[in-house]
């Protein structure tokens, strides 16, 4: 009856329909940094879908067979422990992947709500084995997955569990030159194998493996190892050169923080944790482990993990309260953190200009100065440039599709508000004022935001320690630029 | 593996003959839903094993790379009788991951050589109405993705690619490329760009015997799409057509048509900064041309101001020396303009 399922299964797929207006928006659930995830109902199948909403302008063209590829892929999928995608369609200049919804959201973000110091180790197991499954069937369909972590690996109400964020997210945040730093040092780095920090080519099974391995210890302590420490290349040599799996269990037992761990479990990640690519095993060998004999069920799971457990959107709504709001519009944080890093940095502080109409009138007679506006032509309402070349703050004459549902529709004019021009002649003082008052605005919510990371982290105090320590002989610019680094790890992991 | 299972013939040739009975069947087979019998489930998936075992020789697996005279003797019985065409037309009849191996395996066969001659070139060339089945398979979305792939890796034989640009499918990639099923109309612009970009001497061939439709379609439906990805997809793909040495009489003709100019002057002023980067790779060929048409000089000269004030602040996120080169040029060009009489 195979071919039978795959009838089903198709007739179930397409109805999905690749219209954003069957699509109501109901809650922002994720962040990252060019991709927004939201709670959605499709109203013709009347079911619940995660979107993820993908900014295709921060990708480079090069990359957009990577985003074909990884789309390709993500919709051929098949497997209970990967998630796939319902469709995937563009609306204005985003790319919407619709997903099911996995309503308990990621084991990150479990642990952190209700085990900040790891969950048992029957859990585990369990989550492990499903994991895994859905591993060697991406292995055996070649495909890697490159960003094996807990955030990325989902849990429905009924305790099933899905291997997440295959493909499009790794392929769209690596061609985003300014997500890149961000994603290789927060999404992916704690996470990430020896051979893979060491050179972009090695890639490969192996290094999912060594991620799978850090994801245990992940599962197993809270956070993965060295993730109290604060990110700077000692670290990256650290890591490449002289974390051994042994040394790290003698100093996590000095710490006492999960002494319980068995020594299967130990053994198994040890394998995983190899310096040598070589000698991990594989996928499939690796489920063969004692480890993951005599799981137990995914109900096991509900009764133990998901007690009292605040909804995903409660859950994502407590973190952005307390990140004193300010990101309700799209683009907004991102956009404003650009600014202010381009004014800080002193280059290109005004937007780039657009062109609000050509002349293309034969006659080359007619005043240079007037624009023709040729009938027929497409023009948007766009306001002109004035004369002086004073950039008046441009409304985008870009309009999106499906604007009145979707939430693409709400872009930018957070960010636009925060236009400042210099060099000009003619700039009407108010607007400067206007203009600076906004962007002071900004600053000082950025303030209260960095001053928030600060305190959570310095609940443990591990960063002012840990700078002085590390900042100390480098001087205070790489202690400053440690600091803003460190924030931004913060931000990326309560995004995840 | 050999010898695992002794009760099965498992040299490459008898795969192949097994897969070809099988499929013989599948294909007469009725594929009415009421016929529930269990030797046709039977014979469907003993089809899926065989064909996950053929794509393990071609492909190996992770303990093992794969042979090449195992390659050579599948490749070899493969193509001696009409399997591939079977394999195309039972495709629909088959589970997904059926479908994921088969797919695989024809693309595969595309590069295999049997006695140094790619001799899936040669059947191709004498079964070319397969390449309608498969350019058809965009408007089919659950074949799409799987003919797609197969379409693409045939049209690396030089033969194939030209019967296809030649062929009224190629009308309907101007459409199959701004399907609302964006894995789809992805795979469909990427079989597209590769259609015109792979092959020089043909696709130079193709683009000036069929100029002026091509370029009609190409500016009113693709470069002047509502579609945001269509326009970035096309403008950039243009680019990369005109820039291309092989394709320069088609790159003189093209920049020198006003309408064409008006076109790309709009796409400067998109508010997408990697639309505007594209557009301007473009626009610099109607501006450095020597020969420059009175028109386009007038419509140059009488935006010059603006395009100057548009070029003073315009550059890519990333240092490019050769942009920054360009750009000056381009700016140099139009600033010494001199009007004319029309």
């Amino acid at each position: 009856m195979a071919h039978q399922d795959v009838l089903n299964r198709e007739t179930k797929s397409s109805q999905y329909p690749h219209d954003p207006n069957s699509y109501e928006i109901l809650n922002e659930i994720g962040r990252g940094c060019s991709a927004i995830v939201y709670k959605a109902l499709c109203t013709t199948t009347c079911s619940v879908v995660a979107i993820k909403s993908i900014d295709l302008d921060r990708s480079k063209t090069d990359d957009f067979d990577n985003i074909r590829r990884e789309a390709k892929t993500m919709s051929l999928l098949s497997h209970p422990n990967v998630l796939k995608a319902h469709c995937s369609f563009t609306v204005g200049r985003r790319l919407w992947v619709v997903m099911p919804f996995m309503s308990a959201g990621s084991i990150q973000s479990i642990i952190a709500t209700s085990f900040p110091n790891g969950i048992s180790e029957s859990c585990i197991s369990i989550i492990l084995k499903e994991t895994l499954m859905g591993l060697c069937y991406l292995h055996d369909q070649g495909h890697l997955h490159r960003d094996i972590k807990a955030g990325n690996i989902l849990m429905d109400l009924n305790g099933s569990i899905k291997l997440a964020d295959f493909g499009v997210s790794a392929s769209i945040y690596e061609s985003s030159s300014r997500c890149l730093m961000l994603n290789e040092i927060t999404g992916t780095f704690y996470w990430m194998a020896p051979e893979v920090i060491h050179s972009y080519n090695g890639y490969s099974y192996k290094a999912d493996i060594w991620s799978f391995g850090i994801t245990a210890l992940e599962l197993a302590q809270g956070r993965p190892p060295l993730s109290h420490l604060p990110f700077s290349e000692s670290l990256v040599m650290k890591i490449t050169k002289g974390l051994r799996f042994s040394d790290y269990m003698k100093e996590e037992e000095k710490g006492n923080k999960n002494p319980k761990l068995s020594k299967y479990f130990k053994d198994m990640v040890g394998l995983c944790l190899d310096q040598d690519p070589l000698k991990r095993p594989s996928a499939t060998k690796l489920l063969k482990h004692y480890f993951f004999k005599n799981c137990k069920g995914c109900d096991f799971l509900v009764k133990n993990l998901l007690q009292g457990l605040p909804s995903v959107e409660l859950r994502f709504k407590e973190i952005k309260i307390q990140r004193v709001g300010s990101i309700s519009k799209e683009q907004t944080d991102d956009d404003s953190e650009e600014d202010i890093e381009e004014s800080f940095t002193g280059s290109n502080v005004k937007k780039h200009r657009r062109i609000s109409g050509w002349n293309f009138s034969l006659n080359a007679n007619c005043d240079l100065m007037d624009p023709v506006f040729p009938v027929g032509d497409t023009i948007k309402s766009s306001i002109l440039l004035d004369q002086g070349g004073n950039a008046s703050s441009e409304k985008e004459g870009y309009i999106d599709v499906g604007k009145a549902s979707s939430p693409s529709a709400v872009s930018s004019s957070g960010g636009e508000a925060v236009d400042i021009s210099f060099g000009s002649n003619g700039v009407d003082r108010e607007t400067v004022v206007r203009s600076l008052t906004t962007l002071k605005k900004s600053l000082d919510e950025q303030r209260d935001k960095v001053k928030f990371m600060l305190a959570m982290v310095g609940a443990e105090d591990t960063r002012g320690n840990d700078h002085n320590s590390h900042g100390g002989d480098n001087g205070s610019k790489e202690e400053h630029l440690m600091q803003s680094l460190f924030v931004k790890v913060c931000l990326l992991a309560i995004y995840n | 593996m050999k010898g695992l299972f002794k009760s099965k013939p498992k040299t490459p040739v008898d795969l192949v003959r097994q897969t070809r009975d099988l499929l013989i069947f599948v294909d007469s087979s009725n594929s009415s839903s009421s016929s529930k019998d269990s030797k046709r489930d039977e014979k469907f998936a003993t089809l899926s094993k065989v064909l996950r075992e053929l794509k393990q020789i071609l492909y190996g697996n992770s303990e093992a790379e794969p042979v090449a005279e195992a390659c050579a003797q599948l490749t070899q019985e493969f193509f001696k009788q009409n399997t591939l065409r079977l394999f195309i037309i039972c495709l629909p009849k088959l589970n997904l991951e059926a479908r994921k191996d088969a797919t695989q395996i024809v693309a595969n066969l595309q590069r295999q050589q049997v006695h140094s001659r790619l001799i899936a070139c040669d059947y191709l060339e004498k079964n070319i109405d397969l390449m309608d089945i498969l350019a058809s398979g965009y408007e089919n979305p659950d074949m799409a993705l799987h003919y797609g792939a197969m379409l693409r890796e045939c049209i690396r034989h030089q033969s194939v690619a030209r019967y296809v640009l030649e062929s009224q499918h190629m009308k309907k990639f101007f459409d199959f490329i701004q399907l609302p099923n964006f894995d789809i109309a992805a795979d469909a612009a990427a079989t597209f760009k590769e259609l015109l970009t792979r092959h020089k001497s043909t696709v130079a061939e193709f683009l000036s015997k069929n100029y002026d439709w091509f370029f009609a379609e190409y500016n009113s439906k693709l470069l002047e799409s509502p579609n945001y990805i269509t326009r970035r997809q096309a403008i950039k793909l243009l680019g990369d057509m005109l820039l291309d040495r092989s394709n320069s009489a088609v790159m003189t003709r093209y920049a020198s048509s006003v309408d064409n100019l008006r076109i790309l002057m709009n796409l400067l002023r998109e508010s997408s900064k990697s639309i505007q980067i594209e557009a301007f790779h473009v626009f610099k060929l109607f501006a450095a041309n020597q020969h420059k048409p009175a028109d386009i000089v007038s419509i140059l000269v009488a935006n010059r101001s603006k395009l100057l004030r548009l070029f003073a602040d315009f550059k890519p996120d990333k240092e490019d020396e050769q942009f920054e080169a360009d750009k000056a040029q381009v700016v140099r060009e139009i600033a010494g303009l001199e009007p004319r009489e029309t």
